[in-house]
């Protein structure tokens, strides 16, 4: 095969097409407003382990002076604008695009399906998810009951270890044991520790078929109540005796395929959590990112609300049992 | 000391872990949606040829291991050491027992074979896919028997030990893959 042609087959380019037109309807049904966003932005995310790709707009006929910007890694921020303003709920499906992320599972530009759900909190729009992932996955695959489980009880039940309460050297063992040993240094943060056992041990098996367990099937799987320190956007809150994020993942066979939150609506606390997301940056050696003014002035007027964000190439892979996201992609980087 | 980071991982790289030189199966990116990135790689050790799996956190540099494949004629085995040289260099090297493992079974003197060398020093040795072989003891020849129904040992030149069709003679020629250790044809000519 060559490289000028496409790497998806016409079989998965008409999925990706069904796939597009079942969520605009299944939104349209539900009422939820369908937006457009900007993929310019002035501003970006601060988070230390998402690098978003920078450009240059220059005014005709002059090359002085030139202003930067960002490609969107989310279309997060103007969404909560709208919201903000009072658009009610809203989805938007769109081009997003991410640094250095590039691999069976990623590719540096990728389509995003992201929605807001006004007035509702993240255990309400995780029965949405799972409708809807539902809808898309069925005629394809035969799926066993959804489950929901705390990042609690996935190490619980997994790897025998409270995430909330176990210390450094609890974790340092628990790598040991799995084979992941030396991978991370002894003063790293906490939560890189969880962060290894959870996309190594962890994500693999959620929704997996398994023979003698939960399910002989593929099915959904919701870990929620994450670690507050790895709230990100998401509100926090007591839950049994542990502060926790009020932040979800879904999977299915083994794959991420999107993250919500139950919102921050306090801009305080949003540009605390922004401040220490740069100090990182700058102990990591990367390049501190000027805060979205705009977006910590919509926050404080932000409506209770929960959003979450799923990418469609993941998606399709599941559908289409495709072990490459290039098989998914008329397009990939490679050939882009 | 030359070095990779791990955005340079990809298949047939050679690096050193745990003080051996291992070569890259397989690389694959594991990144949450939120959170620190790892590459999660599949390595052959070149010493044993065992396959391990290895994660590293993105971003970090792994000692490469200096390790290359030549094209060296195979000489002579002086019964400890097999003695290969270079074709235009005439430069000759000396691989032990380790090294040349069960490709001893089919090296045949004046045969070009690939030599991995690390630091300089060969690692491995591969025999040529295909080797012709002479065949030095098995049971009589079945006159008239061309069906290749049936089969028997034979006892190469080599000392390597294949199954042959009924109708293959001592003192015949034969083609062998070196890879599946299987008798393929009579050599022709």
């Amino acid at each position: 095969m060559t490289q000028w042609q496409a790497s998806a087959s016409f079989e998965l380019i008409r999925l990706r097409a069904d796939t597009l037109r079942t969520i605009r309807s299944f939104f349209y049904k539900n009422n939820v407003l369908e937006v457009d966003t900007p993929t310019l932005s002035s501003a970006t995310v601060p988070d230390p382990f998402i690098e978003s790709f920078q450009t240059q707009y220059v005014p005709l006929m002059q090359t002085m002076q030139t202003n930067h910007f960002y490609l969107h890694t989310s279309p997060e921020f103007p969404m909560k604008r709208l919201l903000a303003s009072g658009s009610g709920s809203i989805f938007q499906i769109s081009k997003v695009f991410r640094q250095g992320e590039s691999g069976k599972k990623h590719n540096p530009e990728f389509t995003l399906l992201e929605w807001y759900r006004d007035g509702w909190d993240h255990l309400q729009l995780m029965t949405e998810v799972d409708q809807l992932l539902t809808l898309l996955l069925s005629p394809h695959l035969d799926l066993g009951e959804t489950r929901l489980l705390t990042y609690e009880d996935a190490f619980q039940e997994m790897l025998g270890i409270n995430p909330h309460t176990a210390n450094k050297k609890d974790l340092l063992d628990c790598t040991e044991k799995t084979g992941l040993a030396n991978v991370l240094d002894e003063h790293e943060d906490k939560d890189r520790f969880l962060e290894l056992l959870f996309s190594h041990i962890i994500e693999p098996a959620l929704g997996k078929s398994n023979k003698c367990e939960q399910s002989n099937k593929p099915y959904i799987c919701f870990i929620y109540h994450y670690p507050a320190s790895q709230a990100s956007l998401a509100k926090t809150s007591m839950h049994k005796g542990q502060l926790v994020a009020e932040r979800f993942e879904v999977f299915i066979d083994g794959m991420e395929l999107g993250n919500g939150f139950h919102e921050l609506n306090d801009a305080q606390e949003q540009r605390q959590r922004f401040e220490k997301d740069n100090q990182t940056r700058k102990i990591m050696g990367l390049k501190e990112i000027p805060m979205d003014e705009y977006f910590l002035e919509a926050v404080g007027a932000l409506p209770e609300c929960a959003g979450v964000a799923v990418g469609i190439e993941r998606l399709l892979m599941v559908m289409s049992q495709s072990q490459h996201i290039n098989d998914v992609i008329a397009f990939p980087f490679d050939r882009a | 000391m030359a070095s990779y980071s791990t955005n340079e991982f990809r298949s047939g790289l050679k690096l050193m872990v745990d003080g051996d030189p291992c070569s890259i199966v397989d690389n694959e990116v594991v990144k949450p949606g939120k959170g620190q990135a790892f590459n999660r790689v599949k390595i052959r050790n070149l010493k044993t040829g065992r396959v391990v799996e290895r994660t590293y956190k993105s971003g970090e540099s792994v000692e490469a291991a200096d390790v290359m494949d030549t094209d060296l004629q195979y000489l002579y085995n002086d019964g400890e050491q097999w003695h290969f040289m270079h074709p235009e260099t005439f430069e000759q090297m000396a691989a032990d027992k380790t090294a040349v493992g069960d490709a001893n079974l089919w090296l045949k003197e004046q045969d070009m074979c690939t030599v991995t060398l690390w630091n300089g020093n060969p690692l491995a040795v591969t025999p040529p896919n295909f080797v012709v072989l002479t065949v030095t003891d098995t049971d009589p020849g079945l006159k008239g028997d061309t069906s290749g129904g049936g089969g028997k040992p034979a006892t190469l030149e080599t000392g390597a030990v294949v199954q042959v069709p009924l109708f293959i003679a001592i003192g015949e020629e034969l083609k062998i893959d070196t890879r599946t250790g299987k008798y393929v044809s009579r050599a022709k000519g």
